[in-house]
């Protein structure tokens, strides 16, 4: 990919040595390595010291105890039993609205994720340029993430997509008669998606922040070599942000994968019509706090752990093609 | 680096201390000292339940000047999900308000205590009405206390089933008159004649009761068959298809509420609810006059009509203020100044004397007025509070409205779904 | 904002920008036009709260229209008659409170964290933050139970504690993992160079990384103020008395699933507390701006 070449070459002309060359000890010069990893393993737990507090107390603890409790029958009210894989086994084989769960999640989060991640990356791009009320329009974008999922936005939502709201009246004036989409069971998780892409302020500004930090004398020197916009965007923008890229797309496929609010909000809690919103921890929610089944609850955190830590494995394992670090050794 | 190590010991001892402390809830609420004691009552209700609760209680602290009580109330769902966590963490509050899906489910995991103790010395119920009372108890006991009363009743717009030519409802109508009328009204005005009300398995209870069944028997078993629910689903799907039932996309909302309600949203010219709501049907209904009646029946000795307690008190078991508990407990139930400012606020003042001076009030509002005028007059056809939800019953009245969605938008057949709540009532029922 | 900045991915930061040719007008005047009426489908429902915010009960769901039948400011004279025996700026200044620390703690222990993790090395690095990957994929309602009964073992239930401590212990693996983003695509060789100066890794995180890792304090700042602000799962498990009730707690108190929800004071105090919110935004959102492209990364 020349690209990615064009950058590394303006990116070493600019700043100095490759990164690479740094791993062939031509610095070792100026102190033992040995010794200063050694000090930089102390400053780094002393860095590191309120983070660990909290993994462990209020991470760690509460996750090895709640992955132990997905292994008994607890209820919230009684002392556990240990019950094995029973939770697991009913789960997989004897709750059909469990695959309902995941079948609703896995629609939810195919199409809300590359739709947030696309309006927030295009806003993003248009409003790095350099035009006049750049402030207002990014406050305007960010918006509707300020108002959170409270239970004004659900109501919002069901004016908006009932019955005779507005979207149907709209949409019977061209002809189009759907009647309402938050009360039928085919199109009730298509309003979910829209809430979900509706908020993409917080992809934007971790973008829009992405890139504000690529070197302003990069694109000088792609554009000194003739290279035009859309050359630019590809060369140097999108290499150069690919590391945030992957961060909003990993973080947003979890974000997605854990929706609640919105689904709880709008559908009062119960993942309706039918199980057309039940999302995953919608249901989590229903068998730990209504059930009181928390055994169960628990087992269903873990295979969602576990299938979002495989998910994640796979993402950072295709970054390596495509995520430039400019800090770093290597990809 | 030290540091480092004492935080970890730290963290580790902490850590242990948790996971030891997780599973074994043995505090409660901390002991007052010097004889000073303070209590914490919750309850879920709107502000106006509140601001009556809270005058109430302070009216109850002046009283009992070694008291303190701290009220703490929330919404429907994040008041039962905080008090889950709560009671979890063995910090439950002293007194605290339960509905009939969860009051079963409280007591059997023992969260409860029993009441009897203290039955007629500090706690008196002579004057609330045994049917309603009938409801607290479970297994012979005495564990909570009704907070108000409440009756089911057919809510329907007067004009519309007028200019319909439709039979105003009246004491001892069948359901196949309800049928008709229904139909007729929703031929005549374009407005289904009622709300679906297949939805909520409260209705489908009135209908077993009519037919000398219950929703759950001894042992917390199911009281029903899969046949049993086929005909209620069978009479809303003919008289659904017939015009006479709200639409699937107005039926889904139905929560109880004004708000998503099908006859306030003129998506229906009648409704089935409890009559607590009544108030705030009338606040929020435009263009019509509503009028409460009694609910159709099929037996000639059932009206179907139970004095139901919208919501009731209990004691947490390890409440260390169990005494003082009780005391606010029957001081909500029986003083009259408590009970003139709670009002309606929990349904009809399950006290009889307190009732009465409410109803009489100078002050009641026209919709407390309503209320009362509709007990009244079904006094007679009321009975019993209908038996008590086992544990699991919260989840069954859940699925119970997901799988009638599933038969209202034609995903599945009457009897397939009929079938399968059963199958899943009895699973969920059993692992409890 | 300086130009040079704002600027960097358009033609018009080339120097020598002299008289401004109309065609370039006409696609300014495109772009607004064309970004404008996104804009405004975008924000119709916010139009439709504020509105709605002015209408009386029955005309919330019943009229579609924004302008309403019968405006009425009877929602917010309520809203500041008090609510549940407290003033309404009460719960502003909880809110506030509990944003505000929340803020300060994620910017402080997230950024340390995430700079030990992006450049200090140190035995056990890649699996430790493997493992804070982890934690942003745990489902909170399955931790809530432990974690409740551990503030509630330390005595904090109904205090602010078990909502800001965790911010000060980098709970938010967010964060770090944003941070360590931000830190991976700052150039090594500042703190090389600084390292042959003979600075150790806390002055680097002080007087190097810090100030080059603005735009994501700042973003850090903006989202946990916002998401703080909105939090309502959390405030609503640890928080008992209303006198600790911080926004989205006071506004539940207007729904009543079973019975009448009192949309007009709902809808004015959801409007007003969209206010702090707006303000801090716009406060801020132009520090994203002052990227490290423009603050001496050059040289």
């Amino acid at each position: 990919m020349t690209g990615s070449a064009t950058l590394r070459q303006t990116d070493g002309r600019d700043i100095g040595p490759a990164p690479a060359s740094k791993r062939d000890g031509r610095r070792s010069a100026v102190r033992s390595r040995a010794a200063r990893r050694r000090g930089e393993g102390r400053a780094a737990w002393l860095l590191l010291t309120p983070w660990a507090a909290g993994a462990l107390l209020l991470t760690l603890g509460p996750a090895l105890v709640s992955l132990y409790l997905s292994f008994t029958d607890y209820n919230l009210f009684n002392p556990p039993h240990w019950v094995g894989l029973r939770n697991y086994t009913t789960m997989f084989t004897n709750d059909p609205r469990y695959w309902d769960a995941v079948r609703v999640t896995a629609q939810y989060v195919v199409l809300v994720v590359p739709i947030k991640l696309a309006a927030a990356l295009g806003v993003a791009l248009l409003l790095n340029r350099g035009r006049r009320g750049l402030g207002f329009y990014r406050s305007a974008f960010y918006a509707p993430s300020l108002l959170g999922a409270s239970v004004a936005v659900a109501l919002v939502w069901r004016a908006l997509f009932s019955t005779g709201g507005t979207v149907d009246h709209l949409l019977s004036d061209i002809g189009v008669h759907t009647g309402g989409w938050i009360d039928q069971p085919q199109y009730a998780v298509y309003t979910l998606v829209l809430l979900g892409a509706w908020q993409f302020g917080a992809p934007m500004v971790i973008f829009l922040a992405g890139l504000k930090q690529i070197p302003a004398d990069l694109y000088e020197a792609a554009a000194i070599d003739g290279a035009g916009r859309l050359r630019r965007l590809w060369s140097v923008t999108l290499p150069l942000l690919s590391p945030v890229l992957l961060f909003n797309l990993v973080l947003e496929t979890i974000h997605a994968f854990q929706a609640f609010t919105g689904a709880f909000i709008v559908s009062g809690g119960r993942g309706g019509p039918g199980d057309s919103t039940l999302f995953y921890t919608l249901y989590l929610y229903q068998r730990g706090f209504t059930d009181f089944r928390m055994g169960y609850a628990s087992a269903m955190a873990w295979v969602l752990l576990l299938v979002l830590g495989v998910l994640t494995l796979l993402l950072f394992a295709t970054a390596r093609r495509w995520v430039f670090y400019a800090g770093q050794e290597r990809p | 680096m030290r540091l480092f190590r004492h935080v970890r010991r730290t963290a580790a001892v902490a850590l242990a201390l948790a996971l030891t402390g997780t599973m074994t809830t043995a505090c409660g609420s901390s002991a007052g000292s010097g004889g000073a004691v303070s209590l914490r009552f919750a309850w879920w209700g709107n502000a106006d339940r509140a601001k009556a609760t809270q005058a109430a209680v302070a009216l109850f602290e002046k009283d009992n000047p070694g008291i303190t009580v701290s009220t703490e109330y929330e919404s429907y769902d994040a008041y039962f999900q905080k008090l889950a966590t709560q009671v979890a963490g063995g910090d439950s509050p002293d007194l605290f308000q339960l509905d009939r899906a969860t009051l079963g489910e409280y007591q059997q995991k023992g969260v409860l205590r029993a009441l009897d103790p203290y039955l007629g010395t500090t706690l008196h119920t002579g004057s609330v009405p045994a049917i309603l009372l009938s409801a607290g108890k479970i297994d012979g006991k005495q564990y909570a206390i009704p907070g108000g009363q409440t009756t089911q009743m057919l809510l329907y717009d007067k004009t519309l089933w007028e200019r319909a030519g439709a039979a105003a409802p009246a004491a001892g109508w069948t359901w196949e008159q309800f049928a008709a009328a229904a139909e007729k009204v929703g031929k005549a005005t374009g407005v289904p004649g009622s709300t679906d009300f297949g939805w909520a398995i409260d209705w489908f209870e009135v209908w077993l009761a009519e037919h000398g069944k219950h929703l759950y028997g001894a042992n917390g078993t199911l009281g029903f068959t899969a046949a049993d629910l086929s005909s209620f689903w069978g009479m809303t799907a003919t008289i659904r298809a017939a015009d006479g039932l709200s639409k699937p996309s107005a039926t889904t909302k139905m929560d109880g509420s004004t708000a998503n309600s099908a006859l306030v949203t003129k998506q229906a010219a009648s409704e089935i609810n409890y009559d607590s709501n009544l108030t705030g049907y009338l606040a929020s209904y435009s263009g019509g006059t509503l009028a409460a009646a009694p609910l159709p029946t099929d037996s000639a000795s059932v009206s179907g009509l139970a004095a139901m307690p919208p919501v009731s008190f209990a004691v947490s078991q390890r409440s260390a203020h169990a005494d003082a508990a009780v005391k606010l407990l029957d001081f909500l139930t029986n003083d009259p100044s408590a009970g003139a400012l709670l009002g309606t606020t929990r349904g009809l003042p399950p006290n009889l004397s307190t009732r009465t001076s409410v109803c009489a009030s100078a002050t009641a509002s026209a919709g407390d007025k309503a209320v009362c005028g509709y007990e009244s007059t079904v006094s007679k056809l009321v009975g019993p509070s209908f038996g008590n939800w086992p544990t699991g019953a919260a989840a069954v009245k859940r699925d119970f409205q997901q799988i009638y969605d599933n038969v209202i938008f034609g995903k599945t057949s009457v009897s397939a779904a009929a079938a399968q709540l059963v199958s899943d009532a009895q699973q969920t029922l059993s692992q409890q | 904002m300086t130009a040079h900045t704002a600027d960097d991915a358009s033609p018009a930061s080339a120097p020598g920008r002299g008289a401004v040719p109309a065609t370039r007008v006409r696609r300014s005047l495109i772009w607004h036009v064309s970004t404008i009426v996104v804009v405004v489908v975008l924000l119709y429902p916010i139009g439709w709260l504020i509105s709605s915010s002015f209408k009386p009960a029955d005309e919330v769901l019943g009229n579609l229209s924004l302008w309403p039948r019968h405006a009425t400011t009877d929602g917010y004279r309520q809203v500041f008659s008090g609510i549940a025996g407290y003033s309404v700026w009460h719960y502003f200044g909880n809110s506030l409170l509990v944003s505000a620390g929340a803020v300060a703690g994620n910017v402080i222990s997230c950024s340390l964290a995430a700079y030990a993790f992006a450049r200090l090395h140190f035995r056990g690095r890649g699996p430790l933050l493997g493992f804070v990957i982890g934690t942003i994929m745990l489902p909170q309602h399955a931790v809530l139970i432990p974690q409740y009964i551990l503030f509630q073992k330390l005595g904090l239930v109904n205090t602010f504690w078990p909502l800001v401590l965790p911010k000060f212990l980098a709970v938010d693996a967010f964060f770090v993992f944003l941070m360590v983003q931000f830190i991976r695509t700052l150039p090594r060789e500042l703190d090389e160079a600084a390292t042959l100066d003979g600075c150790g890794p806390l002055r680097i995180y002080r007087y190097i990384v810090l100030p080059l890792l603005r735009p994501a304090l700042i973003t850090t700042a903006i989202l946990t103020f916002i998401w703080t602000w909105n939090d309502f799962f959390t405030q609503l498990v640890y928080l008992n008395d209303a006198s600790k009730f911080t926004l989205p707690l006071a506004l539940q108190i207007f729904i009543d699933q079973t019975g009448q929800s009192a949309y007009g004071p709902m809808l004015a105090l959801s409007v007003l507390a969209l206010v702090p919110i707006v303000l801090f935004f716009l406060a801020f959102q132009r520090f994203i701006l002052e990227g490290a492209a423009s603050s001496g990364l050059k040289g």
